[in-house]
């Protein structure tokens, strides 16, 4: 089709779908000349626009129209009903010719001249004339009143300009996915980029320019998406013209009222919401809305009002419509439920209430009595649901008797990008919607059963039985027989029609947002997958279709229900935390996470030396600060220690027993009053402390555990040294060198008076002199029992050592 | 006739794809299986972006399958805008056909006969032109 043509034919619908909400509140309030500016620009620019083309008969009745609203805009003729009935009829018209026009189809001739007549029955010649008459401005009348209303058009159009919020071109969604992959492809290859600059080390001249192209392409990306969005006031403005012809049909007053138009969209989604919207309205209008004279009876106010209101949260959009009619009626609703065979009685009555409501969306339930034209056509609120969470939405309801209905609409931002959970089976990922994923538990925990059923492997997870398969064997590349469930991760799947099962998966590796594209028929014939994303390096992964794998393999039941749900549930993803178990030294059980725990060392009582509030064990040759002593007694003979390490340092603490490593799933809740508690958390029904990694190494800063502490040579010869040297040496974290060490980090030497000892090989001396006062032949030399400064002289060459230098 | 022609190699049979449907051709690199898919159905491959379904040439003809794929030659097909990389065992030059596309009598054997729009004559001899839609459907004329 020709380009300017189909520019034609998009701009009159968009106008179009932007003006029939208009041309509503217009009525509602005629005295609104701004609506009524925007339904003449409309018929204005039809007109206009035919000019370009040979479209007579759009011209004809656009200009019509156009006549009617500019006696209106110059005040001399008040819109009524039927002059909008009549406008409204036109538009539909046009609509309909545009239709035609782009299908290439002639429009059947005839039925324009009623509709024309319609918009002024008074005087109907009168139009036709000043039609002919008009060049540019439309509303040649008579002389004076021309005047005044040519002036009036100037004003608007220029109030019009001044008021065109956006400057905006019309672009091929065709042309936008070329861009979209083109950003898709220079992330990948950023990405791809990143790993080798990774490989290659830090290199400052490369690393700052190409933070700065990452910034520069994550900016692009989220504009590029951004061009694929809409205002949800384009949803919205058709909204008020569905609502005034059904509620006129059905005899009804409603309102409308919108909130959160400004929040955008994707394009697509907007167009796949419609009719799910539509939908509802009508429900709300035929079902929920009384007539205006029970409404009255009930104390309500005679019109009803319909709200829909939009909020953006995140990577969602959330959409409330409500209307203040009569409510779901429970009781009527599960009536219908048992006549219609989908519940037994007894199943109903158990029911909660709220789960009475959401049996409207039961397939194959209508509580229309009787067939109208509005609803009850056989669509039900099950299609309108399985139509959003196709979308990879979802819908829930509230409902109280008398005073209306809420439906909550979640959406996400884009069609394309889904929130996906991936996971491992056989060496490959896969992604599985995230709106599906209820839960992740991993088989070996505790809490999981598994049972087998005949063939069927079944597991048990709080409380509820349900079918677990293994994603391998749905794929076909291993036997359910041949899984070790234990070993298994499990996602636990929540399907639209509320049936749950497991899928047991080798790993699962993280939450991401995938794009989402079309598969090829050959492989949408498995029934197994939805489409196909990639990962950041480029590898294809395959979206598995959780709602067909599940038919597949029988896992829904037939009436949409199940009963292996518990109602009202309130749970949340928990992450496990691995800790360890342990008795202290007064036996009661405590815990530490895992990732803090080193090692376990069993010493024997002789390594350890308390005195006063200095604790130390000694391992391996390495000194430890030793906590956990305040607990209780040492053992007489032989230590259990925790060898803690916060990556840096280390420190043991002093347990009576290890008991298990287990996995902590509830929250850690915080306790005041012991600083080296985290907080306690269940762990099978009975709270468990779990220390404080942190305030334990903040409060006994171990001297730095290198691999290899630091060695110091100290006289061999001296008995004094061995005995009251040495132990010293070691408290301050040092390891006496042997006869091995060629070189030590430090040597201790005696300063005599003469020098003839050759000084031993070190990297750092202290030398010590016999006296207390240092004489002039002795500088830089420290009393042998000023123990202070000989600490002090250690810990600077430790100190030396750590920063990095030789302080030789 | 002269309609262009990517000449190419399949299942050690000259073989001639339609170049106005050919998109490039690529060299396959790494194929990640979709397990469940029929056996013509190697697997995908990913272009830049976007991801290929990778169709086992000679399989999809019925024929055996042409076994390791890596480093192997793929040309690239838009069908129905889905994008599939045909496995080719070569791929030469475009060249003209220089004949109208025939049938033989007696057919090509039910593989080729089921995929191919006929025999043309070219430059290098006589090759079968492959008949895109139906080889990425696959052979279930046969399995079904």
């Amino acid at each position: 089709m020709d380009e300017l043509l189909a520019d034609f034919i998009a701009e009159t619908r968009e106008m179009l779908d932007a003006s029939s909400g208009e041309i509503v509140a217009w009525e509602a309030n005629p005295s609104d000349t701004e609506r009524l500016d925007t339904i003449f620009r409309f018929v204005h620019t039809v007109k206009g626009n035919c000019g370009f083309f040979d479209f007579p008969r759009l011209e004809k009745l656009s200009h019509a129209a156009e006549d009617a609203l500019s006696e209106c805009r110059a005040g001399r003729r008040t819109p009524d009903s039927a002059l909008v009935s009549a406008v409204l009829a036109i538009i539909d018209r046009i609509s309909a010719m545009t239709d035609a026009i782009e299908a290439g189809e002639e429009f059947p001739e005839g039925g324009d001249e009623p509709l024309i007549a319609a918009l002024n029955p008074q005087e109907p010649d009168e139009f036709v004339h000043r039609r002919a008459d008009s060049e540019q401005e439309d509303t040649a009348a008579s002389g004076a009143i021309s005047v005044e209303i040519a002036d009036t058009s100037d004003d608007t159009t220029k109030s019009s300009r001044a008021n065109a919020v956006q400057r905006s071109i019309r672009l091929p969604v065709d042309l936008l996915d070329e861009v979209m992959k083109g950003v898709s492809d220079m992330v990948l290859a950023r990405n791809d980029l990143a790993r080798r600059l990774r490989d290659a080390g830090e290199q400052p001249t490369i690393d700052g320019p190409f933070e700065r192209l990452s910034t520069i392409l994550a900016d692009v990306r989220s504009s590029i998406t951004r061009m694929r969005m809409q205002r949800l006031e384009h949803l919205f403005s058709s909204l008020p013209r569905l609502v005034r012809d059904l509620s006129n049909e059905l005899g009804k007053q409603v309102m409308v009222d919108f909130e959160g138009g400004e929040v955008e969209l994707d394009r697509e989604m907007i167009e796949m919401v419609r009719d799910p919207l539509t939908h509802i309205i009508r429900n709300a209008i035929d079902h929920g809305i009384e007539s205006p004279g029970d409404r009255l009876h009930k104390g309500k106010r005679e019109i009803g009002l319909m709200r829909f209101s939009a909020r953006q949260a995140g990577n969602q959009i959330s959409l409330v419509v409500t209307d203040d009619g009569r409510g779901l009626d429970i009781e009527r609703i599960a009536a219908k439920a048992v006549s219609a065979g989908i519940h037994t009685k007894a199943e109903v009555d158990a029911m909660s209430d709220r789960r009475k409501q959401h049996l409207i969306f039961a397939p194959g339930l209508s509580t229309a009595d009787q067939v109208s034209s509005v609803s009850g056509r056989g669509v039900g609120m099950d299609v309108v649901r399985a139509n959003i969470e196709k979308v990879g939405g979802s819908i829930d309801l509230t409902s109280k008797p008398g005073q209306g209905t809420s439906f909550h609409i979640k959406l996400p931002l884009t069609l394309s990008i889904i929130a996906a959970l991936t996971v491992g089976a056989g060496r490959q990922r896969y992604a599985i919607p995230r709106s599906y994923v209820e839960e992740i538990v991993f088989g070996s925990n505790a809490n999981v059963d598994f049972a087998e059923a005949g063939e069927r492997r079944l597991v048990t997870f709080r409380g509820k039985r349900v079918p677990c398969l293994s994603l391998g064997a749905i794929l076909g590349i291993e036997d359910n027989a041949d899984v070790i469930w234990e070993e298994r991760t499990l996602v636990l799947i929540r399907l639209a029609s509320d049936d749950v099962f497991a899928l047991a998966v080798d790993r699962v590796y993280d939450h991401e947002d995938v794009v989402v594209k079309p598969i090829a028929p050959a492989v949408m014939e498995t029934r197994l997958y939805a489409g196909t994303t990639l990962l950041d390096d480029g590898r294809p992964m395959m979206l598995l279709d959780m709602p067909s794998i599940a038919a597949t393999h029988q896992l829904v039941s037939e009436r949409g229900t199940t009963n292996v749900v518990e109602e009202e549930k309130v749970e949340h993803r928990r992450r496990t935390v691995p800790i360890m178990l342990f008795a202290g030294l007064d036996g009661r059980r405590r815990a530490a996470r895992l990732d803090l725990v080193r090692r376990i060392d069993t010493i024997s009582r002789e390594a350890i030396d308390i005195e006063g509030n200095r604790a130390q064990a000694v391992i391996d040759g390495a000194i430890f600060s030793l906590v956990g002593l305040e607990f209780g007694e040492l053992p007489q003979d032989r230590c259990r220690l925790l060898r803690l390490s916060d990556g840096e340092s280390e420190l043991v603490y002093a347990v009576s027993e290890v008991l298990d490593a287990s996995e902590m799933e509830g929250d850690i809740v915080t306790v005041e009053g012991d600083p080296l508690i985290e907080g306690v958390t269940l762990i099978e029904g009975q709270t468990v402390p779990v220390i404080d990694g942190h305030a334990l190494f903040a409060r006994h800063r171990a001297p730095q555990r290198l691999d290899h502490p630091m060695s110091c040579r100290i006289p061999e010869a001296s008995e004094w040294a061995r005995t009251i040297l040495g132990p010293l040496v070691e408290a301050a974290g040092y390891r006496i060198a042997g006869e091995r060490d060629d070189s030590a980090d430090v040597a201790i030497v005696f300063e005599r008076h003469e020098e003839t000892e050759q000084l031993p090989a070190a990297r750092n001396v202290i030398r010590l002199r016999q006296e207390p006062e240092a004489g002039p032949e002795m500088p830089d030399t420290i009393y042998r029992y000023d123990r202070d400064s000989l600490l002090a002289a250690l810990k600077q060459v430790r100190l030396g050592k750590m920063a990095g230098g030789k302080t030789a | 006739m002269n309609e262009l022609l990517l000449m190419c190699m399949i299942a050690g049979r000259r073989a001639a794809i339609p170049a106005s449907q050919v998109q490039s051709v690529i060299e396959i690199d790494e194929i990640t299986p979709i397990p469940g898919t029929p056996g013509f159905v190697r697997g995908l491959t990913a272009l830049r972006s976007q991801a290929l379904t990778v169709i086992d040439c000679p399989v999809a003809l019925g024929l055996e399958s042409s076994g390791e794929v890596s480093d192997q030659r793929a040309a690239v097909v838009d069908v129905g805008g889905h994008l599939y990389a045909l496995l080719v065992d070569e791929a030469y030059d475009v060249g003209e056909a220089r004949s109208e596309a025939t049938a033989v009598p007696g057919g090509f054997g039910s593989g080729w006969q089921h995929a191919s729009l006929g025999m043309v004559e070219t430059d290098g001899g006589p090759a079968l032109v492959i008949d895109v839609v139906t080889l990425v459907a696959g052979p279930v004329a046969e399995a079904a």
